[in-house]
């Protein structure tokens, strides 16, 4: 998959048939990461802190709600994706960048989760259990990499020795 | 990755209602994360904050080297918007009071 041109409605990336198929199947992963997972404060202490986490988790479901439905749009809408003579062109707006964004990194930092929080380089050994969550953990990436690209977001030389 | 504190570039906020929606006593603060892309996290500063490349990437390399990095000062309710804005993305975020 990779950035193909920038048209007046969004992005357009050309991918394979199997690209296409993988890339789908990652967003059928989502929502991964726990409810519970995400925290407001590290000071339980805090002024109305039960309410105020109450209330992230509850706006936090809305969204994965929202994101959701966005994936079994994109996942039953096959004219989304344009067939051409060496494969498949996929039109994203902005806005369907970013939560594609967020739906991938949820599948990635959720299959993490799932790997006990491996430290880079620490992961575990494949095994039947743990393969889908390695898979998603790498292709996820791969993808996101993808859209930042097109968005003009690459590495810089002055993060090494980070 | 050892923490060490950071000293953050505050952001202050402008001064547009009352006294109490105006205590600038909450930091937004984000924790490293060995599994997002630095990438993506610049990505995420960015949309978020509306921060030029240059400043998300200082931010996303605290973050990165020190364990942490202050991305803004503000109001509690401001402070919740920015936390529930960059755990959409799944960073890990928290607000916490300033000491």
């Amino acid at each position: 998959m990779n950035l193909l041109r920038t048209g007046k409605n969004g992005l357009v990336f050309q991918l394979h048939q199997r690209e296409q198929e993988l890339l789908l199947h990652m967003l059928k992963l989502y929502p991964l990461v726990p409810a519970s997972h995400h925290r407001l404060s590290q000071n339980t202490d805090a002024p109305r802190a039960d309410e105020n986490q109450r209330l992230l988790e509850e706006a936090l479901a809305e969204r994965r709600q929202e994101n959701r439905r966005q994936v079994l749009a994109m996942v039953e809408e096959p004219a989304r994706f344009r067939k051409t003579k060496i494969g498949l062109e996929l039109t994203v707006s902005p806005a369907q960048i970013e939560w594609l964004l967020q739906v991938l990194n949820d599948v990635r930092v959720g299959s993490w989760l799932m790997l006990g929080e491996p430290e880079p380089g620490d992961e575990p050994a494949v095994t039947k259990a743990n393969a889908k969550y390695l898979l998603a953990l790498e292709l996820c990436g791969v993808f996101e990499s993808v859209l930042l690209t097109g968005l003009g977001v690459g590495e810089s030389p002055d993060w090494a020795g980070g | 990755m050892a923490e060490t504190e950071v000293l953050p570039d505050i952001e202050r906020e402008e001064k547009t209602g009352s006294k109490s929606e105006l205590e600038p006593g909450w930091l937004v603060v984000c924790w490293n994360d060995p599994i997002n892309l630095m990438t993506y996290v610049t990505h995420v500063f960015q949309t978020v904050f509306g921060w030029t490349k240059q400043k998300a990437e200082h931010h996303m390399l605290q973050v990165h080297r020190q364990g942490k990095s202050v991305l803004a000062r503000t109001t509690m309710e401001k402070a919740e918007h920015f936390v529930h804005e960059l755990q959409k993305y799944t960073l890990h975020a928290t607000m916490e009071r300033e000491s």
